[in-house]
């Protein structure tokens, strides 16, 4: 998908998250959208586009996050380039295959982000962090992934595979 | 005789018994028969005067049908409109409510001079704690600037551009708070909590502190004024064989519902280092 509509959709979509999805929380945990759209892509793109996703998405978080500036870039390119390595086994699969996908790369992310973070000097509580909130946070992530990985899927085969067909 | 005089004489005496009629009545005498006749009649006419009723109404329901649907648009059409109204009469009262418990507070506290702002934008990520509002370096926001609302301290100015700053919550772990109890004056640090509670560390074992106790800003190490209320003891963590004792605290500021804050413009942090504020 050409980067004219991949950066805006992943800004809106970044905006959105701080804008938006904090107050659709429960317990106080929300959903990652740009997380769900980089690892959905990923599995129906492969991982170069990942990787792409996953930089563009990153940047547009790092700029509306309080986090140093390079975390999320840093964290979600990597998740994006690595989930795109599942890329062959994501179609005629069960949704479980996203589902878990989805798990342990919101896991993969957040303890990322986290070390990235007490490496530029910020304090983590390793444990509470990944027991209250990366764990729940990842089960809400897998949870919401139909509602995001089924309609990319949608787009994937109406437009980029008839695109790669002609 | 004959028929014409026959006729004559009928006539005749038909208008001698309506002449006869006139005297009989004045005189009463005719009234059982009145009585007889209106008797048998009665029914009748009450059935006759019924109909002639109802077809009346009839007409004047499908009349009263059509100017109801008509005064039923209207009345729609101006519930429709109330009903927008009071949704956005709700939300001035809401924001009322709470810019006055903002001015509230500054009134309590004429020390401070303050800078109001909404909540436009909380962290993308579960893990961090920090808001976005929409004042920033035009309104004379800093860095480091401490950030409250009537219920107390909610954290400091992390970052500031033109038109927006973001905020470190005092629930963010990497937030550090010198603090002090109310009833005991024992002083800790207060550090955020992955919850959205906070603890209070480094509470030395010789001082009792106890569930309830309310707790404030100490003042200490320059980076937030003093007594800004920060929340209560809901926990105690005390251990014989340790140096010091914690605390868990309950934040009396509503972080999930933050709407409008307040800036103290004029007090003067000290940067705070990593581990300390």
């Amino acid at each position: 998908m050409t980067l004219y509509i991949v950066v805006p959709l992943l800004l809106l979509v970044t905006v959105v998250q701080t804008a938006l999805v904090p107050y659709l929380s429960i317990w106080g945990i929300f959903a990652d959208l740009p997380l769900l759209m980089v690892v959905s892509w990923s599995l129906l793109q492969g991982r170069r586009e990942g990787l792409v996703w996953g930089f563009v998405a990153g940047v547009a978080i790092d700029v509306l996050s309080g986090a140093p500036f390079g975390a999320a870039t840093l964290s979600l390119s990597l998740v994006g380039f690595v989930a795109g390595l599942g890329q062959a086994t994501v179609f005629g699969t069960h949704i479980a295959l996203p589902l878990l996908a989805v798990f342990l790369a919101t896991v993969v992310y957040d303890l990322l982000f986290l070390l990235v973070v007490r490496v530029m000097g910020q304090q983590v509580l390793w444990l509470d962090s990944l027991v209250r909130t990366v764990l729940p946070s990842a089960a809400l992530n897998a949870i919401l992934t139909p509602l995001v990985f089924l309609p990319l899927r949608l787009v994937h085969r109406h437009f980029v595979r008839k695109e790669m067909e002609i | 005789m004959t028929r014409e005089r026959l006729k004559d004489v009928g006539l005749i005496l038909l208008i001698v018994l309506a002449l006869a009629g006139l005297v009989l009545h004045s005189t009463g005498l005719l009234q059982p028969l009145e009585d007889l006749v209106v008797r048998v009649t009665a029914p009748l006419q009450e059935t006759m005067s019924q109909l002639a009723s109802k077809v009346g109404e009839l007409g004047q329901t499908v009349r009263d049908l059509r100017d109801l649907r008509q005064r039923n648009e209207e009345l729609q059409a101006e519930n429709d409109r109330l009903l927008l109204e009071n949704v956005r009469l709700r939300e001035i009262q809401h924001e009322l409510a709470l810019l006055r418990d903002l001015l509230n507070f500054k009134q309590a506290n004429p020390s401070f001079e303050v800078q109001g702002a909404h909540v436009v934008g909380r962290d993308p990520s579960n893990v961090q704690r920090y808001v976005i509002l929409d004042v920033g370096r035009e309104k004379g926001i800093e860095h480091n600037m401490p950030v409250i609302t009537d219920r107390g301290l909610v954290g400091r100015i992390y970052e500031v551009g033109q038109g927006w700053s973001r905020v470190l919550l005092i629930i963010d772990a990497s937030s550090f708070v010198s603090a002090l109890t109310q009833s005991s004056r024992a002083s800790g640090l207060i550090q955020g909590q992955e919850e959205g509670t906070l603890a209070m560390l480094n509470i030395p074992q010789g001082e009792t502190i106890s569930v309830g106790d309310t707790v404030f800003t100490s003042g200490l190490g320059g980076n937030f004024p003093r007594q800004i209320l920060i929340g209560q003891i809901t926990e105690v963590k005390r251990k014989d064989y340790e140096l010091y004792q914690e605390a868990i605290v309950q934040p009396t500021v509503d972080f999930q519902h933050l709407e409008a804050v307040l800036i103290i413009t004029d007090f003067a942090a000290i940067e705070p280092e990593e581990g300390e504020e």
